[in-house]
C-alpha cells in the first residue's frame, strides 16, 4: 500500500524555470514557423494586363521612377517581321528607312535590323525607351499586337499603391506572383508566364 | 475658454479643408478621368473621307444571333456565314433559311454548287444542305487556310502559314502550287505577317491574291505564272497602309475589286488596273478598333460585309446604282 507514489510539490525556483524553458521554446517554434511561412510564401508584384492595356501613356508619366519602369517588350513569336512596321513607322512616313523623321517612336527606342529581304527585327533599347505606348498603338492597329508594355522588375521599386495603377483607365495592373512576374504574350495566353520577357 | 472655442473652430475649418483635398484629389485623379496623352498615336487625321468620295449607302445590316463570325460568301441569292461551329445560310432580307451545325470552327468558305469549307489546314466539301460529301487531306500543321476560291474546274487555297496557294482538283488532288518565289516566272513570294491573305477570282477566271505584306494584288495564269500586279501603298484613303492590307478581297463585275483594310478600317473600290475608284464604307461607319469586315458582293453589285464587333450582315449598294 505504500507503493502509492506521493506528489512532490513543485517549488517556485522549479516552476520558473519550467515557465521559461516552455516559453523559449514556444517562441522558437514559432519563429522557425514564421520563417518557414515567410521563405515558402509567395510575395506580389505589379504587372499589366497587356490584353487589357488601351496604350494611354500615363505609364511613361506617373511611374515614381525616372524614365519608367513600364518599357516595350517586343514578343518575337507573334511579329510579322514587317518591312511596312506600323509600331516602327510613323503612318506617313515618306519612306520605309530608319531615318529619324520616320520613327513613330519618340526616343528612338526601337532599332530595325535587316533579316532577309523583305523582313526586317526590331529590337526595344530599353535605356531608351520610356513606356509612352505609341508603338504598341501602332502594333496593335496595323500589325499584330507583338509590341506590348511590361512593368520590369529590375527597375520598379514596387510601391504598395502603384502610382500607374492608380490613374489606369483599363485597369490593367494586376498583383502577380513574385516568381512568375511576366504577362508576355504568347505564352500569356497559354497560360505560361515567364521570367525573363526579353 | 473663449481661445479654446475659437481653435476649435479652426481645427475643424482645417479639417473639412483637408478632407475636402483629399475628396478631390480621390475623384479627380481616378482612373478613367480625363487625362491628355501627350504620346497619342493620332490616325484621325487619315481616317477622315471627303464624302464626294463615297459611292455607297448602307440599305441594310442584319444581326447574326452567333458569337464569334468567320466569313462570309454569297450564291443564287443566298448569303452563307460561317460563325463558331456552324454554317447559316439568309435570304437577302435577313431570313434564316438553314442553320448547319458543323465538325468544327471553319476558317474560309466558298461556295458554287458545292459548299467548301477550310477548317484551318484541310477542306471540306458539302452539299447545300450541309451533308459532308468529302474531306481532303490536310495541309500539315503549319497550314492556316484564311481563303478559297471555286472556279468551274478548280478549288483554290490560300494558306497564309506556308505563304501560298494551292491549285486543286474538286476531288483534293493537287495541281500547282501557285505564288512560290520563282525568280524565272517573276513570283518574289507572298508576303504574310499576319492571318490576312485573301484570294478572288477575276471574269475570265484567273487568279488574283492579296499580297499583304507589299500592299499588292497580285494575278497568275493557268501555270502559275505571274500576269500582272498592282499595288497602291499609302496611308491616304486612295491607298493601303500598316503591315498587312487589304485584309479581305473580292472581285465585282467588270472586274472591279472591292478591297477591306484593318488598322483604318474601310472599304474601297479599285478598277481593273488598281487605280481608286471610292469608298464603300468609311471609317466612321465602323466601331473604334473593328477588325476589317469581310466582304462578298451579290449580281446587282451590292457590297456585303461581314462585321465582326457588330456581328452584322451589312449590305451596301451604289449610290447611284452605276457602279
Amino acid at each position: 500500500m505504500n507503493d502509492k507514489k506521493t506528489s512532490k510539490p513543485t517549488n517556485r525556483r522549479e516552476f520558473i524555470q519550467k515557465g521559461m524553458r516552455a516559453t523559449l521554446g514556444l517562441s522558437l517554434a514559432g519563429l522557425a514557423g514564421v520563417a518557414a511561412f515567410k521563405a515558402s510564401a509567395d510575395d506580389y508584384v505589379w504587372q499589366i494586363d497587356p490584353f487589357k492595356c488601351v496604350s494611354c501613356g500615363r505609364c511613361a508619366d506617373y511611374c515614381v521612377v525616372t524614365p519608367s519602369a513600364v518599357k516595350c517588350v517586343h514578343a518575337y513569336d507573334l511579329c510579322g517581321y514587317c518591312d511596312l512596321c506600323g509600331g516602327y513607322l510613323k503612318p506617313d512616313a515618306n519612306a520605309l528607312s530608319t531615318a529619324a523623321e520616320n520613327q513613330l517612336c519618340p526616343t528612338a527606342a526601337i532599332k530595325r535590323k535587316f533579316v532577309e529581304d523583305p523582313y526586317f527585327e526590331y529590337e526595344i533599347i530599353e535605356t531608351l525607351c520610356i513606356g509612352c505606348a505609341k508603338c504598341v498603338e501602332g502594333c496593335s492597329a496595323f500589325g499584330n499586337g507583338s509590341l506590348h508594355l511590361q512593368v520590369r522588375h529590375d527597375l520598379c521599386v514596387n510601391c504598395n499603391e502603384c502610382s500607374i495603377a492608380r490613374v489606369c483607365p483599363a485597369d490593367a495592373f494586376l498583383r502577380v506572383p513574385a516568381s512568375s512576374p511576366y504577362l508576355i504574350k504568347g505564352d500569356f495566353t497559354t497560360g505560361n508566364s515567364t521570367s525573363n520577357p526579353t | 475658454m473663449k481661445n479654446r472655442k475659437y481653435i476649435n473652430h479652426i481645427l475643424a475649418v482645417m479639417a473639412i479643408f483637408i478632407a475636402g483635398i483629399i475628396v478631390r484629389d480621390f475623384f479627380v485623379n481616378r482612373s478613367g478621368k480625363n487625362i491628355d496623352n501627350p504620346y497619342a498615336y493620332d490616325i484621325s487625321e487619315f481616317a477622315q473621307v471627303d464624302p464626294s468620295e463615297v459611292i455607297y449607302k448602307e440599305v441594310k445590316a442584319l444581326r447574326l444571333s452567333v458569337s464569334e463570325p468567320k466569313g462570309i460568301a454569297f450564291a443564287d441569292g443566298i448569303i452563307y456565314v460561317i460563325a463558331d461551329s456552324s454554317m447559316i445560310q439568309l435570304n437577302e432580307s435577313g431570313q434564316l433559311i438553314k442553320q448547319t451545325h458543323l465538325e468544327g470552327s471553319p476558317t474560309a468558305i466558298a461556295v458554287n454548287e458545292k459548299v467548301w469549307l477550310a477548317f484551318t489546314n484541310r477542306v471540306v466539301q458539302l452539299d447545300k444542305d450541309g451533308n459532308v460529301i468529302s474531306r481532303w487531306q490536310d495541309y500539315g500543321e503549319r497550314a492556316v487556310i484564311t481563303s478559297l476560291a471555286v472556279s468551274d474546274q478548280y478549288v483554290y487555297v490560300a494558306d497564309a502559314g506556308n505563304r501560298l496557294v494551292y491549285q486543286c482538283r474538286f476531288d483534293g488532288e493537287l495541281v500547282r502550287r501557285v505564288g512560290e518565289k520563282d525568280e524565272q516566272k517573276g513570283v518574289p513570294g507572298f508576303v504574310v505577317p499576319s492571318p490576312y491573305f485573301d484570294i478572288a477570282l477575276s471574269d475570265e477566271g484567273f487568279l488574283w491574291a492579296v499580297d499583304p505584306g507589299r500592299h499588292s494584288l497580285e494575278n497568275f495564269n493557268a501555270d502559275g505564272a505571274m500576269r500582272t500586279s498592282w499595288t497602291k501603298s499609302s496611308v491616304k484613303t486612295e491607298g493601303f497602309s500598316g503591315c498587312c492590307n487589304p485584309a479581305h478581297m473580292t472581285i465585282l463585275a467588270d472586274n472591279l475589286f472591292v478591297t477591306s483594310e484593318k488598322g483604318i478600317v474601310r472599304v474601297k473600290i479599285y478598277d481593273q488596273h488598281g487605280e481608286y475608284v471610292g469608298v464603300v464604307a468609311s471609317p466612321d461607319q465602323f466601331d473604334e478598333d473593328s477588325y476589317a469586315p469581310d466582304v462578298c458582293v451579290d449580281e446587282n453589285n451590292r457590297v456585303i460585309l461581314l462585321d465582326f464587333n457588330r456581328k452584322q450582315v451589312r449590305i451596301f449598294e451604289p449610290l447611284n446604282n452605276e457602279q
